[in-house]
């Protein structure tokens, strides 16, 4: 545990700049436009039942007052959406190096002669691609839309519409990110397959990592598909594009089970009168009914044991 | 006195080349031993073989563990330096005492910062600011911080300048080095490591052609400036190589007794490089 606990460290102090920077720069920007927005925009309006009412004119009271309220407390860490979608680049990214960079550089030899195995090597960097980065991503992305719905609100606070109390004391607001965190387990099975192809391929490939692991793919789906098309082979090109290709190169994408599962899951939030983040999530966790995220798991675990035998077996120049 | 290293008829082949074809040898505790051999004899793959880098046929047990199998727990009685250029270029000096001692059970914080306070390296710096010079320096601080039982030098002062390479040698041997703990070092910078060494061993085509202690060597092996009068007589002992030197012939012997080469001429223990060479003959040829 305590060998985990540096490795994991020894992780970030490598990739600092990707896992911490990239997304606390990228929610810096956004955070500098909104607050462009919010305060020297003229035109923050809300679309609430067709009817556009530009904040600047009007207070609002009554029952849309609440309505606004409700929907802010819901919805507002959609507006760090830009830095959670970033983190399926990260992930990406992170795993064709890691166990590449090691041997490009021969560091891997200094690593070697410390007293740790492979296996809790290369776990490490598993668990800092699918619990470690999310995780530091949802907190960057979080302290965003705080800062944004703070500032909303101080903004409809100058025009005379106090939302600070609707929200802080609807349970939404405390909810809605307890609900992200509550979907790391459901990213991390459906991140499994992506992130033990590109830790497969990072360990194999001698280089040109990103074109073995995209490639590859790529490649054997159209010729797939040629021989399909050319050859009239009862081969199904689509269905090794949509479950083999995407599974395993977009598997790192926050959200992508819902895209994966759209077969058999649907958002029934409108004929529920369920409220979109309670739809999202309790949506999330039954695409882990399927049959579908468990074969990617076990695909994702052997992968990953594949790599952990080339980093024990493989030997560098 | 027990052996540290068993080695018995290590094979390995890289495609139809054997990288070790045979090698067998012991090391016992407490030696400075020398493996040394020319470009390609099978120096590197030994080392890595003994390191549990490698998969290769034979007996080898090093610590009484099978390298091939038991890499996690030998690598707490082993250390290694490889050559200059293995430390990653993001790597703080903080951070990489920080990160060994965290998972490094026989690490000792207080001697690494000991040996570091004599250099100019300073916490925050990075291996990427770093001549190579420092970066073997904070290696040798880490190393040197852990008390293992054998430690392994690959070309540890390849491409570093005097300075380094005799202070390299000298913490080593001063700071380092006692008779619980075995060093083997590979270099071809012969001349800088045989005055520590203990014990020599040449590789040659993959077998070890020389294993002999330093005293052995110098009772074993003999060089003769031979006066021209006596070289038929000298050539009859069948030397191991001969070279001319302002006109007076050197010849080298092998297990010839001294008295009876005393008669030729001046004898002198001869250097480990003139020996390499002499064993070495026609290695490229």
């Amino acid at each position: 545990m305590k060998t985990m606990k540096w490795l994991i460290k020894r992780e970030l102090w490598e990739n600092k700049g990707s896992l911490v920077w990239a997304p606390a720069v990228i929610a810096g920007l956004l955070g500098v436009l909104a607050m462009a927005a919010i305060f020297f925009g003229r035109h923050v309006q809300f679309n609430e039942a067709g009817q556009a009412m530009s904040v600047g004119t009007i207070t609002i009271e009554g029952a849309m007052r609440s309505r606004i309220a409700e929907t802010m407390s819901q919805a507002y860490v959609a507006s760090a959406m830009p830095v959670f979608m970033i983190l399926g680049l990260l992930v990406f990214f992170y795993c064709l190096g890691a166990l590449h960079d090691e041997r490009a550089d021969r560091s891997l030899l200094f690593w070697k002669s410390l007293p740790v195995s492979d296996l809790t090597t290369v776990l490490s960097k598993v668990v800092t691609a699918v619990v470690v980065a999310p995780l530091i991503t949802l907190g960057i992305g979080i302290a965003l839309s705080l800062l944004i719905l703070l500032a909303a609100c101080g903004l409809l606070l100058a025009h005379g519409t106090n939302l600070f109390g609707a929200i802080l004391s609807s349970p939404d607001f405390y909810l809605t990110p307890l609900r992200l965190v509550g979907l790391l387990p459901v990213y991390i099975l459906w991140a499994l397959p992506t992130v033990g192809w590109l830790l497969m391929v990072s360990s194999l490939a001698r280089s040109k990592v990103f074109l073995w692991a995209v490639g590859t793919p790529v490649v054997t789906s159209l010729l797939l598909l040629w021989a399909e098309k050319a050859l009239n082979f009862g081969l199904d090109a689509g269905w090794f594009v949509s479950s083999v290709v995407n599974r395993i190169l977009l598997g790192v994408v926050p959200g992508s089970w819902l895209a994966f599962s759209k077969d058999t899951i649907s958002l029934p939030h409108e004929e529920h009168k369920l409220a979109l983040p309670d739809a999202i999530f309790s949506a999330s966790w039954s695409t882990l009914g399927g049959i579908s995220v468990w074969l990617g798991v076990v695909a994702g675990v052997a992968m990953i044991a594949v790599a952990v035998w080339m980093r024990r077996r493989r030997e560098e120049g | 006195m027990s052996a540290i290293i068993t080695a018995s008829n290590l094979n390995k082949r890289y495609g139809k080349k054997p990288a070790l074809d045979g090698a067998s040898f012991t090391v016992e505790a407490g030696r400075i031993v020398g493996l040394i051999g020319p470009n390609g004899s099978g120096k590197t793959t030994t080392l890595k073989a003994i390191l549990g880098l490698t998969q290769f046929d034979g007996e080898l047990s090093v610590l009484g563990m099978d390298p091939r199998t038991q890499r996690e727990a030998l690598m707490n009685e082993v250390c290694f330096i490889a050559d200059v250029a293995i430390l990653p270029r993001w790597l703080k000096v903080k951070d990489a005492i920080a990160f060994v001692e965290g998972v490094h059970p026989r690490f000792d914080r207080s001697k690494a910062e000991k040996y570091l306070a004599n250099t100019k390296l300073s916490p925050d710096m990075k291996v990427k600011a770093m001549s190579k010079g420092m970066v073997v320096q904070l290696h040798l601080a880490l190393v040197m911080a852990i008390d293992a039982k054998l430690l392994v030098l690959d070309e540890p002062t390849l491409g570093l300048d005097i300075l380094y390479r005799k202070q390299f040698y000298q913490n080593l041997l001063e700071d380092y080095f006692d008779e619980n703990k075995t060093i083997l070092i590979t270099t071809h910078q012969i001349e800088e490591v045989e005055h520590i060494l203990t014990d020599l061993m040449f590789i040659q085509d993959g077998k070890i052609s020389l294993a002999a202690s330093m005293d052995e060597v110098g009772e074993r092996f003999t060089e003769v400036m031979v006066e021209p009068e006596f070289i038929a007589a000298a050539n009859a002992l069948q030397p191991l190589s001969q070279r001319t030197v302002f006109g007076k012939a050197i010849m080298l012997f092998d297990g010839v007794h001294r008295t009876q080469l005393s008669n030729f001429g001046e004898l002198r223990t001869p250097s480990v490089a003139d020996l390499f060479v002499a064993t070495m003959k026609g290695t490229y040829a």
